[in-house]
């Protein structure tokens, strides 16, 4: 039995898995439909694979190209079939099992333990980060209307559309403000509970809280505390009637008014409203960032401190050269898991004004694709938008790791 | 001296900076839970009302009495043949009070007002109403307006009113339930809230998506990172390279395409559309690859040499001592899944298929001006986790903070 190669299984296996997945694919419409001649070509092709390697090395890879073969002449019009090779290798790794070297064995579990998680990986998140930008080339992709392929044209309607720089100025402006305040604020509360104070559970809980609490239900309670008339906040600040939900004036241009500064578009800033859902925001992020940054200073030596302290070093300076500096890699982790975040905020603001607020004025870019693919079912511009999306990301997570990963003290 | 005065005032403003942030973190979930308990004359205040009537134990001690005589003591009710008697205290001299139960806007017949036979009596120290059920069929709730002439002094009813208005010479009272036994009373907007759209339901989709992608997500995620951990297979790197390279994908670029797959599989509004596409996740497989390497490759080394098989390795030695990483793994899918609201608002149409989120978010819209079941509808949707978090504080703070050490 030397002559079975210890990789024929798990080879099997993929290629089943594989002959199956894309045979569904393509019973549903996706890529070129393997019919016909087509597919005796491919059936041809794959027998003549089989013939050249029985000739060329006679032993498992034989085997394995016979059932690649009538895989291939099954898959199109029965893809059940395709999963044939999936119970070959199973048949193949139980004959074996005892004669398998340790390295056959590996393989072959290794990929049974991988191949469901992949699989799913395979067709839920890789390919459908193709499919993306595959219909984002068409002309209004839909259920109703046959789509023309138009290159780029979405892209270039994209970078035309005022709507969408709206969109991404909220966005910039949500990311400009939200993250470097949750962690701030997140760093502050955590340095202080990390001074051994007394009731140290009930205050995390009271931090953490909010972070658990679906958005849905948290977007409601601040929409009531926002209220014009009964809002909670407008009594707080003695503001009665003022609706912070629909003030569409950016906080800059609120604030520079007195001094005679007009200004306007970008520079105006976030608009009230969306400063009110920041907010809300920040509260419920909050209690995550404090939970990382509290691991994080546990985990700095207290030895560090107290050797500073016998060189008589203050509280401030502690903290400004000591804890900033060793606490900066889980800083980094919280400003890129906050970036990335920050740039699909949905719920809240959908919530919160399900419109987009008064004059797009909440208008977020997740916000603007939901509504161009699901509002108005034009889902190539909507895939545009998403491509252009994770580019953006990309870019400022690396333009991040640049910038910021020079300052970060990694320990040790 | 001077360093002891300084380090107490230390303290001193340690715990007022973190009581203050505190109470602005707690004061949206206590006012969550007040608005829960009033009732719509009381929640639209200029002024903030602190302590709502339903949560006064005066009044439920009335509230119970009512309950028990309309029904149930603690769900109240209106039974066929109950009598419910209701005491206003009312000193001077006054014209007679009137008194009807109010029909829903639009009826046309409301067998509850027409079918309860009213009597009002007058005895000492006040005005005595009795409410009788004459049909055949109970109520849940019983609605009574009162309008008792402004020329009485010392009015006192026996349950708080739920409003009270000025109508010319009257005052106008109004109950929105006046036999509602003490939880009936209490939670009433609970209650309503419960009945005013299909929040059962709602649960039912929300626990089976989240429970399901939880158990097999756990699944999944405990056999390909225990691949990626301790089976040295070949093509293991590119994989797993291929894997954390998805994590640069947001969410957002698969809503369309996922969505497109869905509707050719026809699997939209169904439980699979809410699971299937979230079942494998990379930041499971690599938590838990991530734990399965810091047990000792020695331990299994040596059950290998004993002859165990690789799925022994995984479910007999390297599960158990993987427990901590499950939990964590479990809870962040639960949070996760139970807490979304973008992809089931995508994938579902129907109210049957509606989970939790989706189903607040429209009761958002259809709840109008009443933020007192509003209140309640938001509290119910975050109870679960809210519970959950209280059982098992630790494995949740543990976990978050985990995740966040790579």
């Amino acid at each position: 039995m030397k002559r079975f190669d210890p990789y024929l299984a798990p080879a099997v296996l993929g290629f089943g898995v594989l002959g199956f997945l894309s045979a569904e694919a393509a019973g549903l419409g996706f890529g070129p439909g393997v019919t016909g001649p087509l597919a005796w070509a491919l059936a041809a092709l794959a027998l003549l694979v089989a013939a050249l390697g029985a000739y060329r090395r006679p032993g498992g890879w034989t085997l394995f190209a016979l059932i690649a073969a009538l895989a291939g002449l099954a898959g199109p019009a029965r893809p059940l079939l395709a999963l044939a090779p999936v119970l070959a290798a199973f048949l193949l790794y139980g004959g074996l099992r005892h004669r398998l070297p340790e390295r056959g064995a590996a393989a072959f579990w290794g990929w049974v333990f991988v191949w469901p998680s992949l699989a799913l990986i395979l067709v839920w998140h890789v390919l459908p980060g193709l499919f993306a930008f595959y219909i984002s080339l068409f002309n209004k992709v839909s259920f109703i209307t046959q789509s023309r392929f138009v290159g780029l044209l979405n892209y270039r309607i994209l970078f035309h559309d005022p709507l969408f720089w709206r969109a991404m100025s909220n966005t910039f402006w949500y990311v400009v403000f939200t993250v470097p305040t949750g962690i701030l604020l997140g760093t502050l509360v955590a340095v202080l509970l990390n001074e051994r104070v007394r009731g140290l559970g009930l205050f995390r809980t009271l931090y953490f809280l909010p972070y658990i609490t679906a958005l849905t239900a948290a977007a409601a309670v601040w929409m009531w505390i926002y209220h014009p008339e009964f809002g909670f906040l407008n009594w707080l600040l003695g503001t009665p009637g003022f609706d912070w939900l629909h003030t569409p004036d950016g906080v800059f241009a609120l604030l520079f008014r007195p001094l005679g500064v007009r200004l306007a578009g970008f520079w105006a800033g976030p608009s009230v409203a969306f400063v009110a859902i920041m907010a809300m925001s920040v509260w419920h992020l909050l209690g995550y960032n404090v939970v990382i940054l509290l691991a994080g200073l546990q985990s700095i030596p207290r030895q560090y401190y107290e050797a500073a302290m016998i060189d008589g070093a203050s509280w401030w300076q502690l903290q400004r050269h000591i804890t900033w500096p060793l606490l900066s890699p889980t800083t980094f982790f919280l400003a890129i898991i906050g970036l990335i975040g920050a740039f699909q905020v949905f719920t809240q603001v959908y919530v919160m004004t399900p419109t987009g607020g008064v004059l797009n004025d909440t208008l977020t870019l997740t916000m603007y694709l939901y509504n161009k693919g699901f509002r108005d079912s034009d889902f190539s511009y909507a895939s545009a938008i998403a491509v252009t999306v994770f580019w953006v990301i990309l870019f400022l997570t690396l333009l991040q790791r640049r910038v910021l990963e020079r300052r970060v003290t990694y320990g040790e | 001296m001077a360093s002891r005065l300084r380090f107490l005032l230390g303290r001193a403003l340690i715990y007022a900076v973190l009581t203050a942030g505190g109470g602005i973190m707690a004061f949206p979930f206590y006012w969550m839970l007040a608005t829960s308990v009033k009732s719509p004359q009381e929640a639209q205040q200029a002024e903030p009302i602190w302590v709502p009537q339903r949560m006064r134990p005066a009044n439920w001690q009335a509230a119970m009495r009512l309950g028990a005589e309309g029904g149930n003591r603690w769900w109240g009710g209106f039974a066929p043949g109950r009598t419910v008697t209701f005491f206003v205290a009312a000193g001077g001299e006054g014209p007679r009070p009137r008194v009807r139960i109010p029909k829903p806007p639009g009826a046309f017949h409301d067998p509850r007002s027409e079918g309860t036979r009213i009597a009002v009596e007058r005895v000492p120290g006040g005005w005595r109403f009795s409410f009788t059920n004459t049909t055949h069929r109970r109520f849940r709730l019983l609605p009574v307006v009162l309008y008792l002439p402004k020329s009485y002094r010392a009015v006192r009813p026996e349950l708080a009113p739920d409003a009270v208005r000025s109508a010319g010479d009257y005052w106008r009272m109004e109950w929105v339930n006046l036999s509602p036994g003490l939880f009936g009373y209490v939670f009433h907007n609970y209650r309503e809230a419960w009945h005013a759209a299909p929040f059962a339901r709602y649960f039912y989709v929300s626990f089976v998506t989240a429970g399901t992608q939880v158990v097999v997500g756990l699944f999944l995620a405990a056999m390909a990172g225990f691949a990626f951990a301790r089976v040295r297979f070949p093509g293991r790197e590119p994989v797993f390279l291929l894997l954390l390279g998805t994590m640069m994908i947001p969410g957002e670029v698969l809503l369309i395409p996922n969505y497109i797959v869905l509707a050719k599989l026809g699997w939209l509004d169904t439980f699979y559309a809410l699971i299937v596409p979230w079942l494998a996740s990379v930041f499971g497989i690599f938590l838990l690859r991530q734990f399965y390497r810091s047990l000792p490759q020695d331990l299994f080394d040596a059950a290998r040499i004993d002859g165990a098989s690789y799925l022994t390795l995984l479910f007999r030695i390297a599960l158990p001592l993987a427990v901590p990483g499950l939990v964590t793994f479990g809870i962040f899918n639960f949070l996760g899944a139970y807490n979304a609201l973008l992809w089931p608002l995508i994938v579902t149409q129907s109210p049957e298929m509606r989970t939790v989120q989706v189903g607040l978010q429209a009761f958002i819209g259809e709840a109008g001006s009443d933020y007192g079941q509003l209140m309640a509808a938001s509290t119910m949707a975050i109870l679960p986790i809210v519970v959950g978090y209280f059982f098992a504080q630790r494995q949740f703070v543990e976990g978050i903070a985990r995740s966040g050490i790579k």
